[in-house]
């Protein structure tokens, strides 16, 4: 007998039906299974049959034939473990079609019949709920976060038992879910005002979370770097339900859900180390093409560190991300487009020994800081839009009584200067100052003839190169928004030089 | 040599041979006087004192305006200053004696018509007219490393006085502090402050007995130079700047200065500091040497 039912898999970050189709018929007894599968996909037949076994079920010796369809696709994994499971008990008359009609199953078997948590469980429940499901049945570990999709019955099941007596009975009610299980991340986060000090390093974070900049902090080593890199995700104004559900989706996608917790609520903040390769940087991978870590840090920010020692390609490979704010992977095994919507923060020291220009510390000499310098293109420098200095603190500073602002106080004036954007951007493809591009630039942030003359000046005085007039214009508009200002001041612009990039001639050495 | 010799020099570079009358006269001193010279513009006037400003490479923003105030307040005084278009004091040194308008001269380890470093072009292009830039090797010869210390006993023995700026302890500037020992030239040092690095090849010239460079003025005045001109750079008021610059400006100094010091120093909060330090920075009083650390401009 045959018998077909919905499964599906993930191609990026969205799903794609698959279907498992089960033939039962005379013949030499076995279990063959077609459809393009991956040797994880192949394995499953033993799997589906020991769990069954070990469930109550017996497999008559008849040849059976399973095919995951469309059959051209490459699959992978293990989600499809309990769809060929419950194909296989329709095949054998255990209960009629019409059961299993509108109804999605997903989940990896475990040989005594359980069934184990997948990857991707959000985007293919999704995908049930387009498709016209009613019922998607997945495995319980996995229900927070497919409880997440609105308008479709997601419903976990702990073995293949108790999935069978559903099919039987036709409950798919769900258990009422308490809160402890869809619980959101829980705010953990640092605080800014731990941080004593760094004032100028402050002022920039600020810029860069308020207009969605990108950052690069310079300094020696221990000035704190890496600490305020990791308070900036909390001085971002909190995610919207569109933002979160795409962050979720990326990290269901990676397996990367925390336990327990059904949506991402905590702007993601991602800090690879610098040994990272290209792949692992913007996505890839040989089997399934999986998001990077510019897509893991979607919405939130990507920090590195010494981005001196990262490798050129791998540098060089976040340019075109950075600006398009997606990123398309293409693979032998398939294509993706992950999207790359990602604020990023860079630390490197000023030279090799990292004191330059105390004098009395470096042992650099001029050549060695240009050779430094030089590892990083000017292109990737190009995409940084503020450039601070870290300075090394005192013993006492770290130890001092007074401390700063909170995460909450700059947050109120970072949402504050976000709203003036959207206000500003309504109806055009922007959201916020850091994307702006081109001509639009100067369309968007006209200056006064005060204001231009002081440009004018800077351009002359210090040397600036045409490339930095635009950011220049990006970095003041959002210290003009930081304040609530409709224009751009004189004192946002002398603000926006201070913080600008750095130039290769910078180092006056 | 000779192949070179013969050869056709490119243009506006000379070779004058020992025997030339044009030959400087101080060069004939050396036991190994090379056996002529290619210059790229003119030769130090032997009427003219000429004063060696030698120092490191890698100086603090406090040894490079030192530099360029002693070649300033020298050059306006009709000395002759001569370094060696290197990064840091020597580039200091030349820069200064432009700004005055006085005749400075590079010495090259290399061929006269390479500028090296690069990154100097401008400094070279503008000693080219108003000064020369002389060296004892050939067209075509880069600027080997081994040939520094050597290039180094022609910068002393062109001089009247060698001054050393910053130097640490193991410096190039003491290879030309020695040759100018050894050649009877008279030395003088900036002293500094013990801790630093950068002084303590200064000081230790100053403990064998170099002269101490107290002040320009008083150099001339040892040299036997009657001082004309003292510091001719414009004397700035600070009253003329707004009272939030005046305080940012008066914790300026030739240390550099975070913008954190500045803001705990001046108790203003972080973007006035900034506006501030901006405006001095256009303005032309302040400097900035890597990223946001601020000296003043001399």
């Amino acid at each position: 007998m045959f018998s077909s039912v919905l499964s599906a898999d993930v191609r990026g970050i969205t799903g794609m039906p698959i279907w498992v189709e089960t033939d039962v018929s005379d013949g030499l007894p076995g279990l063959v299974m077609v459809g393009y599968l991956a040797s994880a996909v192949r394995e499953s037949a033993d799997r589906v049959r020991t769990a069954m076994k070990n469930t109550g079920v017996s497999i008559p010796p008849k040849k059976i034939t399973v095919n995951l369809s469309p059959a051209d696709t490459k699959k992978e994994g293990t989600g499809f473990d309990l769809a060929i499971a419950v194909s296989l008990m329709c095949s054998l008359g255990m209960f009629p079609k019409e059961c299993i009609e509108k109804v999605m199953f997903l989940g990896e078997l475990g040989l005594d019949g359980t069934v184990k948590k997948i990857r991707g469980v959000l985007p293919m429940a999704e995908l049930a709920k387009e498709l016209g499901c009613a019922v998607c049945v997945i495995p319980k570990d996995n229900e927070a976060e497919g409880r997440i999709v609105k308008g479709i019955a997601c419903v976990g099941v702990e073995n293949l038992r108790e999935t069978l007596n559903r099919i039987i009975t036709g409950d798919y009610s769900q258990e009422d879910i308490s809160l402890e299980i869809i619980k959101e991340t829980q705010e953990t986060n640092p605080d800014f005002s731990e941080i004593r000090g760094q004032e100028g390093v402050k002022q920039a974070a600020k810029l860069a979370a308020a207009g969605r900049l990108n950052l690069l902090m310079v300094g020696p080593p221990g000035s704190g770097k890496t600490m305020i890199a990791r308070r900036i995700p909390t001085i971002l104004p909190q995610m919207s339900e569109e933002e979160s559900l795409e962050v979720t989706k990326i990290y269901s996608v990676c397996g990367l859900l925390p336990e327990g917790v059904a949506l991402m609520k905590d702007r993601p903040f991602r800090a690879p180390h610098h040994t990272i390769s290209v792949s692992a940087m913007v996505g890839g991978g040989r089997q399934q093409v999986m998001p990077g870590e510019i897509s893991l840090s979607n919405h939130g920010c990507l920090f590195l560190d010494e981005i001196t020692e990262i490798p050129r390609n791998v540098l060089e490979s976040l340019r075109q991300p950075l600006e398009d704010r997606c990123v398309q992977i293409s693979r032998v095994s398939g294509n993706a487009v992950f999207p790359a919507n990602t604020m990023l923060i860079a630390a490197m020291n000023p030279c090799r020994c990292g004191y330059y220009p105390d004098m009395n510390k470096c042992h650099c000499n001029a050549g060695e800081i240009h050779r430094y310098l030089n590892k990083i293109s000017m292109p990737f420098i190009d995409r940084m839009d503020l450039c601070v200095e870290a300075p090394r603190v005192a013993f006492e500073e770290l130890t001092g009584e007074e401390s700063g602002e909170t995460s909450k106080k700059i947050r109120e004036k970072v949402l504050r200067a976000h709203q003036m954007q959207t206000e500003r951007y309504q109806g055009s493809a922007y959201r916020f100052n850091g994307d702006v591009k081109g001509s639009d630039v100067e369309e968007y942030f006209r200056v006064g003839k005060k204001q231009k003359k002081l440009l004018e000046d800077a351009f002359e005085n210090l040397n600036l190169t045409a490339r930095s007039y635009h950011k220049i214009l990006k970095v003041a508009r959002t210290a003009a928004d930081l304040e609530c200002e409709k224009d751009i001041e004189v004192s946002h612009i002398l603000q926006a030089i201070c913080y600008r990039n750095i130039d290769r001639k910078f180092w006056a050495v | 040599m000779k192949k070179y010799i013969n050869k056709e020099l490119p243009e506006g570079i000379r070779y004058i041979s020992r025997s030339e009358k044009e030959f400087p006269e101080k060069l004939l001193e050396l036991s190994d006087c090379p056996d002529g010279i290619y210059v790229r513009g003119k030769l130090p006037d032997p009427k003219k004192k000429t004063v060696a400003i030698v120092g490191a490479r890698m100086c603090s923003a406090y040894g490079r305006a030192t530099a360029s105030y002693f070649a300033r307040v020298l050059a306006a005084n009709d000395v002759q200053i001569i370094s060696g278009l290197a990064l840091g004091i020597d580039g200091a040194a030349h820069e200064g004696a432009l700004m005055a308008g006085g005749a400075t001269f590079a010495v090259m380890a290399g061929d006269v018509s390479v500028c090296y470093p690069r990154g100097h072009i401008e400094l070279y292009e503008q000693m080219r007219k108003t000064g020369g830039i002389l060296s004892e090797e050939p067209c075509g010869c880069p600027p080997l490393p081994r040939l520094f210390p050597k290039r180094n006993r022609l910068i002393s023995i062109l001089s009247d006085v060698v001054l050393v700026v910053e130097a640490k302890e193991k410096s190039g500037s003491l290879i030309t502090a020695d040759f100018a020992a050894e050649q009877g030239r008279d030395l003088f040092a900036v002293p500094g402050r013990l801790e630093d690095e950068l002084s303590k090849g200064c000081n230790e010239l100053i403990s064998q007995g170099a002269g101490i460079a107290i002040s320009p003025e008083r150099m001339l005045e040892i040299m036997g130079e009657k001082v004309k001109k003292s510091d001719n750079s414009e004397s700035f008021s600070e009253n003329v700047l707004a009272r939030q610059e005046n305080m940012v400006y008066s914790c300026l100094s030739l240390q550099p200065k975070t913008l954190e010091d500045l803001c705990k120093a001046t108790k203003l909060s972080i973007t006035s500091v900034t506006e501030s330090v901006m405006l001095l920075q256009l303005q032309g009083l302040v400097k900035e040497i890597g990223r946001n650390r601020y000296v003043r401009s001399v």
